[in-house]
């Protein structure tokens, strides 16, 4: 299959699979909460992510792309936006609910840190659907 | 499956060429060939000239539209 795949389907793939064993621990295992394991997630998905893109161009000779790669680019960007706005609006819609009934302190740290957990979530979340879709739109062939 | 059909298959067949050389050749992936084969993707007018010049062929004989719902 890996022979079929183009260059651009390898470094997606690559993308989603340190996405998710990088981000998978931390909010599955309940690992929110650390300020430190958040810088720490950061630095291991950017160091993780530039050793797996190295690697894939050294072993693709073809490293072109073309329109139908821009294209699924795209489309993969549209979805993550849509994502993230989404996640945006209820989560402040939320926010809002729960500030109205009063059921919000915001004084305490550990609210600072749910709301990092919270909103790098909504990141992660759409980075993840625009990858995914991207993958999708390369196996039906857009 | 968009409007556009195409005989690629055919003519590159005809010409013994495979869908790696078409790629080099017209500047994109073999993967967009392929696409393009199986009528999954329609490409631009640019890229559909280019086939239809590497080919040898004029771009009508190479892309027809078809409208939708005609098939």
């Amino acid at each position: 299959m890996a022979a079929s795949l183009s260059y651009r389907e390898k470094t997606l793939y690559a993308s989603l699979g340190a996405e998710l064993v990088v981000y998978g621990p931390y909010f599955f295992l309940h690992q929110q909460n650390s300020l430190n394991k958040v810088v720490g997630m950061i630095i291991a998905i950017i160091v993780l992510q530039i050793l797996l893109q190295v690697v894939i161009a050294l072993v693709s000779r073809n490293r072109m792309t073309d329109e139908r790669d821009r294209l699924i680019e795209l489309r993969g960007y549209r979805a993550g936006y849509l994502t993230l706005a989404t996640l945006m609006v209820v989560g402040l819609g939320l926010l809002w609910a729960h500030a109205a009934a009063g059921r919000l302190s915001i004084e305490s740290h550990r609210m600072g840190l749910h709301f990092l957990s919270v909103f790098f979530g909504m990141l992660v979340i759409a980075d993840i659907t625009k990858t995914a879709t991207q993958i999708v739109s390369y196996r039906r062939a857009l | 499956m968009p409007a556009i059909r195409n005989q690629i298959r055919d003519l590159r067949a005809q010409r013994e060429m495979t869908q790696q050389e078409l790629a080099d050749r017209v500047g994109v992936t073999r993967q967009t060939i392929i696409a393009m084969e199986q009528d999954k993707y329609s490409p631009s007018l640019e890229t559909a000239f280019k086939v239809a010049l590497t080919l040898g062929v004029p771009l009508e004989q190479c892309f027809q539209y078809e409208p939708r719902g005609k098939r």
